[in-house]
């Protein structure tokens, strides 16, 4: 129940054995991280403010800096630079005990010798509650969160998704001002992790407090958040509602991040006809969407070679337009993806599955997609011409 | 072809059998011998020194609880004392031991600090240093601040022990994920705390091993308490048992020097019968991962 | 901002005071009743300190006086350091040969799939029992027992096996030979537990592997078994070596410290304890303890690069 702010945070890992450093910093990968004089920097030019009882999911391929900045909020890791508060107070030097913050972590971190009861009451005792208040918000918790019946096991007895649980209302049983989760459903099969994902939206809805979550998963991140910060390689790309994400992304990484199947690129000429964008590309020419118009001439965009992007659910099969030849055909269900080679290029299409065999493999096909679905991005930037 | 297949089989079965054979036989010899001379000494201690005096039997003397009886309320040996006195050292240095080795451990397993890589690259080096080598200058110190005949002085050493640090240390690293130390120290704990409540729980079969271990070491230490102990009253087991052995034999009763040394070993043989599984376990986990 | 004053406000929410809080007792107790011992040990193998009946001789610095004489003949004329580190080397090779060949036969034996051993629970905690066995009242009871008055001796005149009572005791290769066998039952299973850790630690397949190429055991064990258990073995090896090296309380109690006959059982240890216990020639004992930490630590430098390459893995 309380507002976050990060202001220009930056995180530096020293690199402390100099012929080491190139695989491994504290167990995070490098990657394409930015090595400084001073080390490997894993997170900059954070700025963030989540307001009270947001829920604000930083969403990144790992090593892009997400957990390093929830450890950051959360007092695990030092902030090299910049300003941490919460509730307008100056958090950077406090410690996590001190920040009234609670987290759930992606091996649970349950205390393995203690039983359920006792791993959720362990923070209240630490603040010397007494017996009755500490029965009261244990047995709440676990109301809330149905794991009741096994307050008296220890941890080793419970499946992933009760322990799962018992790490969520250990995190919830003091009422925090923020509830940080870094991956909690990562470590959960692809069917416990859609249930516990509906599971946590409803839990929101029962406790009011500010979530911040980490997590790699693209559908966990448009499925929880209000807000969603996308980053990679220690920069935030993007910050904004799914929604937007999804309809503008910032540049070509996020467009390539969000979604699946992937966002298909082409190469393709921006053009500027009686005053109006036009893309063309591979012989056929739609005009942008008039949103879009606007927002390109509002930033003065000059016609320009450009990166074309196309979700595959906005390709449409048509009488003519970009042309392409099936190679795979995979029905999914209730629709069919469609791998077609276009111009030596892999480019995929959702289509809806009509029912019949649809042995399309092999066959030539045309392209079209609509004004308002095209986003175009500068070859040289990789930024979305819109912004 | 079958029939070939068949005599090779039967070969083959038999050739397995004469080697379970022997292999039985083997582990017999050896089981045989490790268990002889305990039954001698339990055989030998039920006898009277007469009985001992003369012919050989393998009968049982039936004069255990007399040489017992005779042993315990022996006043120049006075054994109980030096149990006592053993098992304090023992228990005091088994405690301090895996307690300070357990935290050190923990120093250095958990927290990122300067000097981490060549603290523990200093206590790896020094493990092998035999205790021998700072004999000299211990004994010189005790004699100077008239630190001698102190047990504590023998059992304070303990917390810098280098070989149990390193058994905790593999232990830490294979069941204390970081991410339960950053939970507690969310749920307030202190740090302090944190290891005693939360820690220390979680090694708990590493600190019982080690502790049998140092408890039997040191039950069993013989160079130093004889170097430091020189009051009979301040004496430990093992300086007991040694000093029957400069005692005159023409004049000793053997049903009592065999009871002694009963009595020396019992307490840890004790243990072992009960605990003997997970103590055999700590012999290797400690010393060689494989 | 009265919120504000209940937060404690610290420099850093680094945790690094806490490591070395959570030392400092380990490197208190090392420093005073180990490091400064050790120094004091090396400082005074050069001088001349020791008790001349009540009187006290010195401290006088004599360079490396304690060392000369120490590696110099006596009255007899040998080294007695030399001859004492070759009977401790002598006592431990005796023991150390059947400990690690039986150990590994057992060991072989033990994880054998095909022989499939049973009771090795019950096994195994009887061989390793005498590791946990007081030495010295291990050395009584042998001791004891083959005394010149003692069972064994009556049983082997009462069988007709010997005509008089043999004292096992003023032979230099029977005391030798006991030695050995109290070291060899005390360390055996210890070492076949070992070594046995370290067989279940190779991959199964490989012998499986090895066995579908057509080698039988004798084979299995030289080309497989042997060679991937070679790390552990010397490691193995060069600990017993060190321990064996501080040999004191078998041969000390079991000759009464006096390395019967003839000193031939004396190990160096048993030397340093009886410059210590005597005259407290902290002098010439500083100096065997100096060339005793200089022999264990290059046995150790080996030991430790072994354990440190293990543990980069």
């Amino acid at each position: 129940m309380s507002e976050v702010k990060l202001v220009n945070i930056k995180k530096v890992y020293p690199v402390i054995e100099r012929n080491k450093n190139k695989k491994n910093v504290n167990g995070h990968r490098t990657g394409n991280l930015q090595i400084t004089d001073e080390g490997v920097v894993a997170v900059q030019e954070f700025s963030l403010d989540i307001a009270d009882k947001e829920f604000i999911v930083l969403v990144g391929p790992s090593g892009c800096g997400k957990s390093t900045t929830l450890r950051m909020v959360a007092g695990l890791e030092e902030i090299t630079s910049g300003e941490l508060y919460i509730d307008g107070e100056y958090m950077n030097d406090v410690a996590p005990k001190d920040r009234d913050i609670a987290m759930v972590f992606q091996n649970y971190a349950l205390y393995p010798h203690m039983t359920v009861y006792q791993n959720m009451a362990y923070s209240l005792k630490i603040q010397k509650a007494s017996r009755e208040e500490i029965d009261r918000k244990v047995r709440e918790a676990a109301e809330i969160l149905d794991i009741t019946d096994y307050l008296d096991r220890k941890p080793k007895e419970l499946s992933g998704g009760q322990r799962q649980r018992v790490a969520i209302g250990r995190a919830i049983v003091r009422h925090p001002k923020a509830l940080l989760m870094d991956e909690p459903l990562s470590n959960l099969d692809a069917k416990l992790r859609n249930q516990m994902r509906a599971e946590i939206i409803k839990l929101r809805e029962r406790i009011n407090t500010t979530f911040i979550y980490v997590t790699h998963d693209q559908t966990e991140a448009m499925t929880l958040g209000d807000r969603i910060v996308v980053m990679k390689d220690g920069y935030i790309q993007q910050i904004a509602t799914p929604q937007e994400v999804f309809d503008h992304p910032s540049n070509l990484f996020v467009a390539g991040f969000i979604g699946t199947p992937q966002m298909n690129f082409f190469d393709a000429e921006l053009k500027l006809r009686d005053g109006d964008y036009w893309v063309d590309v591979e012989g056929a020419s739609v005009r942008l969407a008039d949103e879009k118009q606007e927002r390109l001439k509002a930033n003065h965009v000059e016609e320009q070679a450009v990166t074309l992007g196309v979700r595959p659910e906005h390709l449409l099969l048509a009488d003519k337009g970009i042309a392409g030849k099936v190679t795979v055909s995979e029905l999914m269900g209730s629709s069919r993806h469609l791998h077609l080679t276009v111009h030596g290029k892999d480019v995929i299409i959702i289509v809806p599955s009509t029912g019949g065999s649809g042995n399309y493999i092999g066959s030539e096909v045309a392209l079209s997609f609509d004004g308002s679905n095209a986003h175009v991005f500068s070859k040289a930037t990789e930024k979305n011409l819109e912004y | 072809m079958t029939i070939a297949n068949s005599s090779r089989s039967r070969k083959a079965k038999a050739q397995l059998f004469i080697l379970r054979v022997l292999a039985y036989l083997f582990i017999g010899i050896l089981v045989a011998m490790c268990l002889f001379f305990f039954v001698m000494l339990l055989l030998m201690s039920s006898k009277s020194n007469s009985q001992l005096q003369g012919a050989f039997s393998l009968k049982w003397g039936g004069h255990f609880l007399e040489n017992l009886h005779n042993a315990w309320n022996d006043a120049s040996t006075n054994i109980p004392r030096g149990m006592v006195n053993s098992f304090i050292v023992a228990m005091s240095s088994a405690l301090i031991t895996t307690y300070f080795s357990a935290l050190t451990a923990y120093g250095i397993h958990v927290y990122e600090f300067r000097f981490k890589r060549a603290i523990f690259t200093f206590i790896m080096a020094i493990m092998m240093i035999p205790a021998q080598v700072s004999a000299v200058g211990f004994i010189q110190l005790a004699y100077k601040f008239g630190l001698t005949n102190k047990l504590w002085l023998l059992i304070l050493p303990g917390m810098a022990a280098p070989v149990v640090f390193f058994y905790m240390k593999q232990y830490l690293e294979s069941v204390l994920p970081l991410e339960m130390v950053e939970a507690a120290r969310i749920d307030g704990s202190s740090e302090f705390r944190i290891f005693n409540e939360v820690v220390l729980p979680i090694m708990k079969p590493a600190v019982a091993v080690q502790m049998i271990f140092s408890f039997v070491s040191s039950w069993n230490n013989y160079f130093m308490p004889s170097l430091l102990l020189t009051k009979p009253e301040k004496r430990t087991v093992p300086i007991m048992i040694a000093m029957l052995r400069s005692a005159d034999y023409s004049k000793f009763d053997m049903g009592k020097v065999f009871m002694f040394i009963l009595l020396a070993i019992l307490p840890v043989m004790l243990v072992y019968a009960v605990l003997s599984k997970s103590i055999i376990k700590g012999v290797t986990s400690g010393s060689v991962k494989g | 901002m009265a919120e504000s004053r209940r937060i404690k406000h610290r420099k850093t929410v680094s945790y690094a005071k806490w490591a070395y809080i959570f030392i400092i007792p380990f490197f208190v107790s090392y420093i005073l009743f180990t490091l400064v011992p050790q120094l004091l040990t090396i400082y005074n193998s050069f001088f001349e300190n020791y008790m001349n009946g009540l009187q006290q001789i010195g401290p006088n610095f004599v360079g490396l006086g304690n060392y000369k004489a120490l590696l110099s003949p006596g009255q007899s004329g040998t080294i007695d350091i030399l001859k004492y580190f070759g009977n401790t080397m002598a006592l431990w090779i005796l023991g150390a040969v059947p400990q690690f060949l039986i150990a590994l036969m057992l060991a072989v034996i033990f994880t054998s799939a095909r022989l499939n051993i049973k009771g090795q629970g019950l096994a195994k905690a009887i061989i390793y029992m005498p590791n946990l066995i007081m030495a010295s009242a291990f050395s009584m009871l042998i001791f004891a027992l083959f005394s010149k008055v003692g069972p064994i001796n009556k049983y082997l005149v009462a069988s007709g096996i010997i005509e008089q009572s043999f004292d096992f005791l003023t032979v230099k290769v029977s005391v030798r030979s006991l030695i050995a066998l109290l070291n060899f039952l005390m360390w055996f299973g210890n070492t076949t537990i070992v070594l046995m850790a370290g067989i279940m630690g190779i991959d199964q397949s490989l012998f499986e592997s090895a066995e579908i190429d057509g080698s039988n055991s004798i084979q299995v064990f030289f080309d497989i078994t042997l060679p991937l258990l070679m790390p552990i073995l010397s490691y193995a090896l060069i600990t017993s070596l060190i321990g064996g090296i501080q040999m004191f309380d078998v041969p000390q109690v079991l000759t009464n410290g006096r390395g019967t006959p003839n000193l031939t059982s004396t190990t160096v240890i048993m030397m340093l304890n009886n410059f210590l216990s005597g005259s407290k020639n902290y002098g010439r004992a500083g100096a065997v303890s100096v060339l005793l930490f200089i022999i264990t630590g290059i046995l150790s430098t080996i030991v430790y690069r072994m354990l440190a390459k293990q543990y980069k893995d």
